[in-house]
């Protein structure tokens, strides 16, 4: 036998003779030790999966307040009506509703009818109180009131 | 709403309700007697790292607990390995917490005895549920003998050596438990048998 098997025997045995020495020791506990390790596995075992149980519990009331604070917020907020999306798209649509009505417009139904009295109206109140320019401004000749 | 009610129609409540319970009862057996199996070994493992036997408990019961709280759903193949993970931390924590205040104690004039019980006389922490013919006196010496050397060993070495020899995990199992690759711990068990073997050659174990 060289000196590497030699060796590797000796390594061996005292491996399985150390294994062998620590099982016995093992096995030869004394009794209230043993009585310790069962008590211990039996609450071990009682306290199976509470982990997860007790992760629950605690995130339980934190859930709790913040569903509360969310529904609190949700009935007593103040309900606004929603604003218009696209306000100059809908301006538009209501100038084309307004140009394709049969209904003419105020202006130019005013114009074509010969219909001055407001126009007449407006031009006195400005002239006893504005003036002249104001008339002006509206668009309609003082000259010819 | 069919399909739910042929799921768990009221008929077959009890029945899931059974198999629940078998489930767990099955699961809770499962852990009793994977703990029984280790209990021992697991014990003794931390006995020699903490030349202590009240933290060898505690810190077994420890681990149990914690095995059995997060990890027990997992596959029952992976506890072994899990658990002296959890054992090997518990280990470490004591001795760091032991050398801080060690360190501390250091610094007060008035110490005494620092070890408060934990006696480095191994022969007083023989195990005591034999009796001691002149066979057994033999086999308690190289028993002491042996806990003296693995004693000496570093953390790694002795980690290494006692999950591959004394409990049997293999080297995947181990470089897990040790939260290392499989060659740290190959060179690590090497290193250790080496150590005793130069330590015990005397003994002629």
């Amino acid at each position: 036998m060289n000196a590497g098997d030699e060796q590797q025997h000796t390594v061996g045995r005292i491996e399985q003779s150390t294994r062998a020495l620590l099982l016995a020791s093992a096995d030869r506990l004394s009794g209230t030790v043993r009585s310790r390790l069962r008590q211990a596995r039996h609450a071990a075992v009682r306290a199976r999966g509470q982990h997860r149980q007790l992760r629950l519990q605690r995130w339980a009331p934190a859930g709790a307040v913040a569903t509360a604070a969310l529904a609190l917020f949700v009935v007593l907020a103040p309900h606004r009506s929603t604003p218009p999306i696209m306000p100059v798209a809908n301006d538009a649509l209501e100038d084309i509703d307004l140009l394709a009505s049969d209904v003419p417009l105020n202006g130019v139904q005013g114009v074509n009818n010969n219909n001055n009295e407001f126009y007449e109206w407006a031009a006195d109140e400005a002239s006893s109180g504005l003036g002249a320019g104001a008339v002006s401004a509206a668009g309609v000749p003082s000259s010819g009131m | 709403m069919a399909g739910f009610a042929t799921l768990v129609s009221p008929t077959d409540l009890p029945t899931l309700r059974k198999a629940h319970l078998r489930e767990t009862q099955d699961g809770a057996r499962a852990l009793d007697t994977f703990l029984a199996g280790v209990e021992r070994k697991a014990f003794r493992i931390a006995q020699i790292a903490l030349r202590h036997e009240a933290d060898a408990l505690d810190v077994v019961q420890d681990a149990m607990l914690q095995l059995s709280a997060r990890y027990a759903g997992r596959p029952a193949e992976e506890w072994r390995p899990l658990f002296y993970r959890i054992l090997e931390n518990r280990i470490r924590d004591v001795q760091r917490r032991r050398s801080v205040r060690n360190r501390v104690l250091a610094w007060m004039p008035w110490r005494g005895g620092e070890d408060d019980g934990e006696s480095a006389d191994a022969v007083a922490q023989a195990m005591d549920g034999a009796p001691t013919p002149a066979v057994q006196l033999q086999s308690d010496q190289m028993l002491v003998a042996l806990e003296q050397a693995l004693t000496a060993l570093p953390n790694r070495q002795r980690q290494a050596f006692m999950l591959r020899n004394f409990e049997g995990l293999d080297v995947a199992g181990t470089a897990t438990a040790m939260k290392c690759s499989q060659g740290s711990v190959k060179t690590h068990y090497f290193r250790a048998v080496q150590a005793l073997r130069a330590k015990l050659g005397e003994y002629r174990i």
